[in-house]
């Protein structure tokens, strides 16, 4: 094989070669470093690319598989990670210039397990300032999609999505507390699954929102999110909140029997005015074709659907202000100046407003798994229109912007984060705007720790769709 | 429900120890007051009873597991 074409291999299936000796980890690291190198001028998805400790690291995995010793589906296959992670003596910036110089003296346990697995770290990836999504300056340069580099590849693990679709790792992590893990995958056409809350460890992860925060694999597909997911996932001792439980086998679950399954289709998601035309067109076919799969469909309803922006909005603003509050303080221009706005508004919001977005989002709980009694799985687009242009200008310029911002216009993933269900994107189609093709997403929601049934079901559509094997031109 | 001014932000600031000064008061009024204005708007049935437990690890077992 080509060296050149190495990096366009899904991690399985470069996986599998390396399991059979047919491709060296050594080489397969060579080819994603000379990629990025070549590539990621344009893209700016990586903050820091670890070229030495990579190729340590390849010819450690090439040594081990050599002697016997193989680790599984991961052993020696390149990934990445959002820099919200710690890594070991590899500096961790959270996207900030706060924590430019910042060198963990552990890794997180989702890295640590990466690791485990065999995988190969290559780097850092770019991501909006403390997984807020709401950035405007990147200080690490700004991250641009690889489908139309004068759009948004998505907040916050914007170097996730960037650097999974532009081939410039194979698989990578992403965090997700507000829809930071579908909307990059929507945006750049890649599958990105949200965990259910508990099912991975937080440990070592810098902290957006305790209560909604959940690390997750982006992927190119959706067997490549189920090892990775499998990798990661599990009780935890250093997070309490880490789910003590057997970890499925996912990957063997990827059968392809969906019949008989009921999904929900989300009557608000596929309602709403501000649906962009061909996003309900797109997603409306993605569920006709579930239907051919032999699902049974019915609409079902969320009537706060459309609210959920908002409590996720008051919920995060808060819980990011008490974990930033002693730089509020005394860095606050050290901020992009959208986070300070935000860090501000959550670190004076009145007690009652927080009280009552945390009522709304127990009843929004409520109504997700009452849906979710009589169905399966829940299907609605992972974003109401595709990747918008960059930001550019930052601040508020009335107080209608700032309504218009948090009403959820563009917002269909929050409802998920405050069920804490599992909820994935994956593609299931393009928009044509202004000459180019963009990504478009379908989202599935499932029942606490349904994780493996929404790759199922992810896995059933992708497989009789031709939609993950197109590449971004770049 | 009125607007709250900068002055009562501005207090709201210090009695958390944060001082918050032009330009970003005037931003930080519209963000918050906005915010109150779209969660004063949402008082679904049901809503004053319900107690706010926004973390309950749903450790029951999902029939669709696997393995």
């Amino acid at each position: 094989m080509n060296k050149a074409d190495i990096p366009f291999l899904s991690a399985t299936a470069l996986g599998a070669l390396i399991r059979k000796k047919e491709l060296s980890p050594l080489e397969a690291a060579e080819a994603y470093l000379d990629r990025i190198e070549a590539v990621d001028g344009v893209l700016h998805s990586y903050i820091t690319v670890c070229r030495e400790e990579a190729l340590q690291a390849a010819r450690e995995a090439e040594q081990a598989i050599v002697r016997g010793d193989y680790r599984g589906a991961l052993h020696g296959v390149p990934v990445a990670v959002k820099d919200q992670f710690w890594t070991k003596g590899v500096r961790t910036t959270g996207g900030s210039r706060i924590l430019a110089d910042f060198l963990p003296n552990e890794d997180a346990t989702v890295v640590a397990r990466l690791k485990q697995a065999g995988a190969i770290l290559l780097g850092k990836l770019n991501m909006s300032e403390f997984a807020t999504g709401n950035s405007v300056v990147h200080p690490y340069g700004m991250p641009h999609n690889p489908w139309d580099p004068g759009r948004n590849p998505g907040t916050s693990s914007s170097g996730s999505g960037a650097a999974t679709a532009a081939c410039l790792c194979a698989t990578s992590l992403g965090e997700d507390t507000g829809g930071s893990i579908r909307n990059p995958a929507n945006n750049c056409g890649l599958v990105g699954l949200r965990p259910t809350w508990g099912l991975v460890s937080r440990y070592g992860m810098l902290g957006a929102s305790w209560s909604m925060d959940i690390a997750g694999p982006i992927s190119r597909t959706v067997e490549d999110c189920a090892v990775t997911l499998q990798a990661i996932a599990g009780h935890d001792p250093r997070d309490p909140y880490t789910a003590n439980r057997p970890v499925p086998d996912y990957r063997a679950g990827l059968t392809g029997q969906v019949r008989g399954l009921r999904i929900g289709v989300v009557k608000e998601a596929m309602n709403a005015d501000f649906l962009h035309p061909q996003v309900k067109a797109t997603v409306g076919k993605a569920i006709a074709d579930l239907g051919k799969l032999g699902v049974s469909v019915e609409e079902v309803s969320i009537p706060l659907l459309d609210r959920a922006a908002a409590v996720t909005r008051a919920i995060l603003a808060v819980e990011s202000a008490a974990i930033h509050h002693d730089w509020l303080r005394t860095r606050l221009q050290d901020y992009d100046h959208n986070v300070q706005i935000d860090f501000l508004t959550g670190g004076i919001m009145p007690a009652q407003l927080y009280y009552k977005a945390q009522q709304l989002r127990e009843l929004t709980r409520r109504q997700v798994l009452k849906a979710l009694e009589a169905m399966d799985v829940l299907a609605l687009p992972s974003s109401s229109e595709p990747a918008a242009l960059l930001p550019t200008a930052p601040g508020l310029k009335s107080k209608e912007k700032a309504r218009q911002r948090m009403s959820g216009r563009r917002s269909l993933t929050g409802v998920f984060n405050l069920a804490n269900v599992p909820a994935l994107s994956v593609p299931c189609g393009f928009a044509a705007v202004e000459g180019k093709d963009l990504p478009i997403g379908l989202q599935l929601a499932g029942r606490p720790f349904a994780d493996g049934l929404l790759l199922k079901v992810a896995h059933a559509y992708e497989q009789s769709t031709p939609w993950h094997t197109r590449r971004p031109p770049i | 429900m009125a607007d709250l001014s900068k002055d009562e932000l501005k207090t709201l600031g210090r009695a958390v120890g944060i001082e918050i000064e032009e330009p970003l008061l005037t931003e930080v009024a519209y963000n918050l007051n906005a915010l109150r204005d779209l969660l004063e708007d949402v008082n679904p049935p049901g809503l004053v009873q319900v107690e706010p437990l926004p973390i309950i690890p749903p450790h029951e077992r999902s029939p669709h597991e696997q393995g």
